[in-house]
């Protein structure tokens, strides 16, 4: 560049001939210089390594630092249910706010703590904590803030301070039919009831992002290798609730369950027709909004199908179906009771109010609930008076196994069912006395809803419908998908058999007192049951009883069949009797007055 | 410090066109500059502005300010270098002997100043003064200052011949030193620009020709003040650990320095792109400051990492002709000042982006954002611009052929000719 110079230098004189006095001050110059360029060409020798060289290896670690894969989440679909004649939502989403800190970018954790916590109000010296935890870059301080919190926190501009939204369950009829949904845990997991069931189709599936991420994980636009899969928002759901019905069952069963001084039962009401289920309920219960404030895991039960225990006298009607249907009684079949069996050197008995041997009928045996007559009933299949032959045994146990499908679970669309427990008639020690037992309802399990259910095919002319509680499912896109009843098997009985049932069902409920009678048009009938608590010891409590009923109420044609278990009632009288059967007159009425039930068209 | 006056080399009018007989001992007249200077200055704050302005959305978004809020600042302070190159490279030359005394006042108040100012949450050491959304670094004022100052006095003692008189010069220089270690490192924790100064100081001493044994006096007091910096502060043993061992926590002390290896790694031969930066997002801390040339590196590779590399070359080969071709040595030590902390700081920086050198919190030169240091940088430069008018043809070195009092017998040199062989050149 000597071109600079030309002009103003060509004037310049030479340099004066006197002495220069040497002072290296050149040579140092050049010696400094010197060292400069040296740097300067490690400088490219080291970018040339770092950039050409090694390359792959900082790109790779560029990557594993820059390159993320998030999911895009998925609205979970609604949950709804009928009221009156409309769909109302019983589960809502809602975004609430997760508060977090990256350690590497707080500057004044003191300060920042501060300042979070007076818009939060957590503890500060938790905060400040997990704000300098070291080798994290993710640091959860509160979760569920509200919107307005998260936009104060937001106007602060914290370094290392941020939000991120997320999808909570929100429940506008507060803890109603709690049991039934379930709730959506901390990881967006459906646990319980149909969160649990459906928590694949309620979810939808996740969208996938890869995409280069600024610090913090916000993708970046410009960036050339981001991968976008969108998602696919979860389906809704209706359930057959009736949420007016649901609502006064549970109060009905709460005040009666008080009432009777038990710790928890359960009541269904269900459409015999079609399996659907309008109400069920159990207490206690929970606020699904507040799970996580519950210590006591089994509040989180649906324990109308999830708890199978031994149901007592209203396997009767079950039997008696079953013997009915195979021809061995008729319904004006009289038999003489010796008030007594002896089985496998154990006697089996009658309660005090039977007073001795006598000639019975059929509807006497489950009026009366005479535990002998079940067995002699359980006899008559096997052919032979005395004794509970293997034929007998194989012939009940398929009517309970295959046609009335005890110990299967139904496939109700909950977490947790339980299928419940029918003895093997062939395998297994004192069978006799086991299915003598079996015969009344001890000695076997089952859930109310599958007691219910099976009553049900018998009521309804002899098809067994599974239960179901989900009634539509509509996709993200919209499109519904109405969920049929299904008819698992038909002429589980003959219709007949139904006929007869329902009528001695009937006289049952006329014979017993109710504290308020049922209007003569309409047909009420039940059964109720006392069951004895298998001491896990061995051998049974003997003062401690589960009552149980199981009903039904209807016109020319049964609408609502109905199941009640009170759990260990303390009132002086059955369990049955004393606890189960007015909850059943409560509910009975309930539906006479409040939903359409159709009285007799000629009554 | 009582007040010495004979090695100021210029009085009388300040008009910069002087006559020929006031031009001082070894200097030529005035010509053109030397353009180079303005032109690479330029070139280095332009990529400054443009890698600003690709990286400033990122920054914006990670520290919650306005999109534009970072290539503004960056605007404003390239005009305020723009305008303080300007005077500089007009203001009367004669002028900056007499400005060393003062500025070196401007400067020890201004640190007084920045101790009582509050520290910032984000930056907690007391660095910057701050008024209103501006900040000043006064560590950039003290290497102005430091360096008219000392050119001043080292001319002075060259002039008098004392330069390896260990009561006045290698004293002074000592004290100096350790002044300035006391006040930046240990006041302001910037033990960054204490090596800028501590570079500035030696060498010009070296450069002015201080006798070597004396030099290495100083460079012994160096190294002890280094070791007690780094032995007094936590922060700093960490970061010498992680420098001696980088891999070992990438998390934790080493993160500025893995990340600032991974941008620069990833850059590959050609770059990512100017858009398409990656770490500015914040992986690397500071990214339009002291780690934009990891930046720079990551968008453009090696060739435009190695561009920058070239430019700076450039400009210290440049330089040093200035230094070589300025006979007056109150210039010269000027220009040699300035190249010091031009080089030094450069190399600072870069060597720690590349994994050579500890992290430092220093700028780039004229490329970092940062108002203070492009404003003083700039206006070393505008002096330097300036002072690239008055070399000579070929290389010169300053001649201490004269007591400083007989400066009339100096003048009369350029005003007519007083040498037979002069006079009787023979003519074309």
């Amino acid at each position: 560049m000597s071109w600079l110079n030309k002009q103003g230098v060509a004037r310049q004189a030479p340099s004066s001939n006197r002495r220069p006095v040497p002072n290296g001050s050149g040579r140092r110059l050049a010696l400094w210089y010197g060292v400069l360029l040296f740097i300067l060409a490690i400088f490219l020798a080291r970018l040339f390594y770092l950039q050409i060289v090694r390359h792959d290896y900082y790109r790779q670690a560029a990557l594993s630092d820059q390159l993320k894969e998030y999911d895009i989440p998925a609205s979970r679909g609604l949950i709804k249910a009928h009221q009156g004649s409309s769909i109302v939502p019983l589960v809502l989403n809602e975004k609430l706010y997760t508060l977090y800190a990256d350690p590497l970018f707080i500057k004044d954790a003191a300060g920042s703590a501060a300042k979070v916590v007076g818009i939060t109000h957590g503890n500060a010296a938790e905060y400040e904590k997990a704000m300098k935890t070291k080798d994290s870059r993710y640091q959860v301080l509160a979760k569920r803030l509200s919107e307005d919190q998260k936009n104060k926190i937001t106007e602060l501009k914290l370094p290392g301070v941020g939000t991120q939204g997320q999808d909570y369950r929100t429940y506008p009829q507060g803890s109603l039919a709690a049991q039934i949904l379930g709730f959506v845990g901390g990881e967006g997991k459906g646990t319980y009831g149909v969160e649990e069931y459906l928590d694949k189709k309620l979810a939808g599936t996740a969208g996938k992002l890869k995409a280069i991420t600024d610090v913090a994980g916000v993708p970046l636009a410009a960036s050339r290798e981001n991968v976008q899969i969108s998602p696919k928002d979860g389906s809704d759901i209706v359930l057959s609730l009736d949420l007016g019905m649901q609502k006064q069952l549970e109060t009905l069963l709460a005040a009666g369950i008080e009432r009777s001084k038990s710790p928890s039962g359960s009541a269904i009401i269900m459409d015999p027709n079609t399996g659907a289920v309008r109400a069920m309920a159990n207490y206690p219960t929970y606020d699904p909004a507040q799970y996580f404030k519950v210590s006591d895991p089994n509040l989180f039960n649906n324990a109308a199908v999830s708890s199978p225990l031994e149901v007592g006298s209203v396997m009767k009607t079950l039997t008696a179906s079953a013997a009915l249907d195979l021809g061995v009684v008729k319904a004006d079949t009289s038999y003489s009771d010796p008030n007594q069996w002896k089985l496998d050197n154990y006697v089996i008995t009658n309660i005090e109010e039977i007073a001795g041997p006598g000639t019975h009928s059929l509807t006497d045996i489950l009026n009366q609930s005479i535990n002998t007559g079940a067995v002699w009933l359980l006899m008559q299949m096997g052919g032979k008076t005395g004794e509970v032959t293997q034929a007998a045994r194989e012939k009940w146990h398929d009517y309970m196994v295959n046609r009335f499908r005890l110990g299967k679970a139904t496939g109700i669309e909950q977490g947790y069912e339980a299928s419940g427990f029918i003895p093997d008639p062939k395998d297994g020690y004192a069978l006799q006395l086991t299915y003598a037992n079996t015969a009344f309802g001890q000695a076997m399990t089952a859930t109310p809803l599958q007691m219910l259910t099976a009553l049900a095919s018998i009521l309804n002319g002899g098809t067994y419908y599974r239960p179901y509680l989900v009634e539509q499912v509509i996709n993200g896109g919209g499109q519904a998908e109405a969920k049929k009843p299904e008819a698992l098997r038909t002429g589980v009985v003959a219709a007949p058999v139904g006929e007869t049932l329902k009528a001695i069902m009937e006289y049952s409920v006329a014979h017993h007192s109710f504290a308020k009678p049922f209007p003569a048009n309409f047909s009420v009938g039940g059964k109720t049951g006392t069951a004895q608590i298998a001491n896990p010891a061995g051998g049974y409590y003997g003062d401690r009883f589960n009552g149980t009923y199981l009903g039904f109420v209807g016109g020319d044609k049964i609408q609502y069949v109905i199941a009640v278990r009170v759990n260990e009632p303390k009132v002086g009288k059955y369990a049955g009797s004393g606890a189960a059967q007015p909850l059943f007159g409560d509910i009975a009425h309930m539906l006479i007055n409040d939903f359409n039930v159709a009285p007799r068209s000629g009554g | 410090m009582r007040p010495r006056r004979s090695w100021r080399l210029h009085r009388g009018t300040d008009r910069d066109v002087e006559p020929a007989s006031s031009i001082p001992d070894g200097t030529s007249r005035r010509h053109r500059p030397d353009y180079a200077i303005l032109v690479l200055t330029a070139l280095l704050m332009v990529i400054g502005l443009v890698v600003v302005y690709s990286i400033s959305p990122g920054l914006a978004a990670a520290q919650n300010v306005s999109q534009g809020y970072f290539i503004t600042k960056q605007l404003i302070d390239v005009a305020l270098g723009v305008v303080v190159f300007g005077l500089a490279a007009f203001w009367p030359l004669r002028r900056w002997s007499r400005l060393g005394r003062p500025l070196v006042i401007v400067a020890i108040v201004a640190s007084l100043i920045v101790m009582f100012t509050p520290i910032n949450e984000v930056y907690p050491a007391h660095r910057w003064i701050r008024f209103g959304n501006f900040s000043f670094q006064v560590a950039e004022l003290i290497k102005l200052a430091l360096i008219i100052w000392l050119a001043g006095f080292l001319t002075k003692q060259w002039r008098a011949g004392k330069l390896a008189d260990a009561r006045i010069t290698l004293k002074s220089l000592i004290i100096i030193l350790l002044v300035t270690a006391f006040i930046v490192a240990k006041l302001q924790s910037d033990l960054g620009s204490t090596g800028v100064m501590v570079a500035i100081i030696v060498t010009m001493a070296f450069s002015v020709g201080v006798p070597l044994k004396r030099l290495a006096l100083i460079v012994a007091a160096v190294l002890g003040v280094a070791i007690l910096a780094i032995a007094s502060s936590d922060y700093r043993r960490e970061r010498l650990v992680a420098y001696l061992n980088p891999s070992v926590d990438c998390k934790g002390s080493s993160y500025q320095a893995c990340q600032a290896l991974i941008a620069v790694g990833s850059g590959g031969l050609f770059g990512l792109g100017l858009g398409y930066s990656v770490q500015a997002y914040g992986y690397l801390p500071e990214a339009s400051n002291d780690s934009i040339f990891a930046i720079v590196a990551e968008k453009f590779g090696f060739i435009g990492a190695g561009t920058i590399i070239v430019i700076y070359g450039l400009l210290i080969a440049r330089l040093k002709r200035l230094i070589e071709r300025t006979a007056d040595q109150f210039y010269r030590l000027i220009v040699v000042g300035v190249l010091a902390w031009l080089s030094t700081q450069m190399i600072i920086n870069i060597g720690s982006m590349l994994g050579l050198l500890p992290m430092k919190g220093i700028t780039l030169p004229l490329i970092s954002q940062g108002g203070t240091s492009l404003v003083f940088v700039t206006a070393a430069l505008g002096l330097v611009f300036h002072i690239s008018r008055y070399t000579s043809y070929n290389a010169k070195e300053p001649q201490n052929d004269a007591t400083p009092t007989n400066d009339s017998f100096n003048r009369r040199r350029f005003g007519r000719a007083y040498n037979p062989s002069f006079t009787s050149r023979p003519r074309a």
